[in-house]
């Protein structure tokens, strides 16, 4: 069962006098699958918040259809496993932070029994614990996201919906928000994360998207977007016959204190430079799969005449 | 209905935390102050004006004729029945004003100020939102009319006045066109600005309807509700009168409730 799957969805919005039409989502297709993490990346105005609220139905499409756990995203039940982080939290501030996430919790329908266990637990998770009976008017940015990321997760939800989920936080935090990430991916949650900052998506995403002018551009794995897919083979104690044998092939060979680096730009290069080692019996040490950045590969999509 | 309760209960935080309830209850406190002092010179006036004239001719008998000490009580009663008057028409108008400003804003600020997003991640209908942010409101109201009781009960026994008859529904009519008027400018909160929209509910009802006519079970009529033209009309309001225009109001809430709930499932709320 997919997660998130948004089918041909399409969302105009009329604007001015003149309803003149603005497209901030055209003909968007897309599954995220259950458990995995995935990024969803574009430039400003490119269509990624507009679709997060379509995902929550707060705004409607203009065509098309998206389901949460194949359920319809207009069914409000759905929202039991979901957990959503606005790109700007705007939090209820008259509430002192424990009594925040207990009317969220209450909302969410977690048993009044278990709620203060569970918010003493996001509250010590997110290092809120000082600020817990604070009016949450006081919190700074940093503080607003931190409890903004808490009552997301209060019921536990199977999916995190995160819009700019580390904008405002700090070096550390951000490394917090990370490991916190990776537990719930151990744990089997799916997280959706629109996000600017691409070396964080780049290290916890399993696969991404990018989206441009309300289109999808590309969508994948980092290795199956990265143009780039040479193959590093590095073995030891490389004989003479076989440096002569592979210098007949384009493999770029680098000889450093008895080891050798063999760079295979293709695959099928790989596959016959191994064949030819195995041959040899020359043993492979390790290898390494040579990826584009997720920068490179991000403005190399949006921009295709950008050189990384 | 818990989730109702929950939203309804955050409302109420809401405006607590702005003080209104507190300007409220000064408002109400500042009235009872008021119409105390303007009875107690109006009796006062009486009095002086009965004792220097006709009072002073009775003295020797130590006693006033009967048709001169009924003439006396019905100024006096008159003179405490517009007092009373003024003091709910000042009071009703206050109420319209919070009630107003109350449901006016009660989804439009939500939605302004982006908290809406929040609450309907959860898994909260937005049927459960409006109907919470509608009582809660509703509770407010509520709360204004039972000081208003408090203060006029007060305000009665401190001079040692009769209440008029009417008078005793005025709180609760008082309480019912506020609903009414509330539910209109939440309805209409949802297609404009609040501040439009409780512009347009306040002179909507003007009362052009008669009960014969069909727009009068639809479209608003504050009217008969105003306790302040009936206790100056010297009209009486008997219970039959009170439930009639309680259903009234009923039937006009929940109408213009169906209309903003219709109206907000399709709202973009961003």
């Amino acid at each position: 069962m997919a997660a998130i799957r948004i089918e041909n969805l399409c969302k105009t919005y009329r604007t001015g006098w003149n309803r003149d039409e603005t497209a901030a989502v055209r003909m968007l297709n897309l599954e995220v699958r259950e458990g995995e993490i995935f990024g969803f990346l574009g430039p400003n105005g490119a269509g990624k918040t507009s679709t997060i609220h379509l995902l929550l139905n707060l705004i409607r499409p203009t065509s098309g259809t998206a389901y949460l756990f194949d359920r319809p995203v207009t069914e409000t039940e759905i929202h039991h496993r979901l957990g959503y982080l606005p790109e700007t939290v705007n939090l209820h501030d008259y509430y002192r932070g424990r009594r925040l996430l207990d009317f969220y919790a209450a909302l969410c329908g977690v048993p009044a029994n278990s709620r203060p266990a569970r918010v003493t637990e996001l509250l010590k998770l997110l290092q809120l614990e000082d600020a817990a009976e604070k009016t949450v008017s006081k919190y700074s940015k940093g503080m607003a996201q931190r409890i903004g990321f808490a009552q997301a997760m209060l019921h536990d939800p199977d999916l995190l919906i995160l819009d700019e989920p580390t904008a405002s936080l700090d070096p550390v935090g951000r490394k917090e928000f990370r490991d916190i990430l990776l537990e719930l991916k151990r744990r089997g949650k799916t997280v959706f994360i629109s996000s600017h900052i691409l070396s964080e998506v780049e290290t916890v995403c399993d696969r991404v998207a990018i989206l441009q002018k309300g289109e999808l551009k590309r969508a994948g794995t980092l290795q199956e977007l990265s143009a780039d897919k040479s193959t590093k083979l590095i073995v030891k104690g490389l004989p003479a016959l076989v440096l002569e044998a592979l210098a007949t092939t384009v493999a770029e060979i680098t000889l450093l204190q008895g080891q050798a680096t063999i760079r295979c730009p293709s695959e099928a290069l790989r596959q016959t430079v191994e064949e030819l080692l195995r041959q040899h019996r020359v043993e492979i040490m390790r290898k390494e799969t040579e990826t584009q950045s997720l920068e490179e590969i991000f403005f190399s999509t949006i921009n295709p005449e950008t050189k990384s | 209905m818990k989730i109702i309760s929950l939203i309804a209960a955050d409302s109420i935080r809401a405006l607590l935390h702005q003080r209104l309830l507190l300007g409220l209850m000064l408002v109400s406190l500042a009235l009872t102050i008021f119409f105390s002092i303007a009875l107690a010179e109006i009796r006062k006036d009486i009095t002086r004006e009965y004792s220097d004239d006709r009072m002073a001719a009775h003295s020797a008998t130590n006693q006033m004729n009967q048709t001169d000490l009924r003439k006396f009580r019905e100024r006096m009663d008159t003179a405490s029945s517009t007092t009373q008057a003024f003091f709910y028409g000042v009071a009703s108008f206050g109420g319209s004003i919070v009630s107003l400003f109350i449901f006016s804003t009660a989804v439009a600020s939500e939605i302004r100020r982006g908290t809406i997003r929040l609450t309907l991640s959860k898994p909260v209908s937005r049927t459960q939102f409006l109907l919470g942010k509608y009582l809660g409101g509703m509770v407010v109201m509520a709360g204004y009319a039972l000081i208003t009781s408090v203060t006029i009960f007060i305000f009665a026994q401190f001079q040692n006045v009769e209440l008029n008859p009417a008078i005793k529904w005025a709180p609760w009519l008082m309480f019912c066109m506020q609903l009414m008027m509330g539910s209109l400018a939440m309805l209409l909160s949802l297609f404009m600005h609040p501040l439009i929209a409780s512009v347009l509910a306040y002179f909507a009802g003007n009362g052009f309807y008669s009960l014969h006519n069909p727009l009068y079970y639809i479209l608003p009529s504050y009217k008969d509700f105003n306790v302040f033209l009936k206790v100056l009309e010297g009209s009486l309001i008997n219970s039959k009168d009170v439930i009639f225009l309680s259903l009234y109001a009923a039937d006009f809430v929940v109408i213009m409730l169906l209309l903003a709930l219709w109206r907000f499932r399709t709202k973009e709320l961003v």
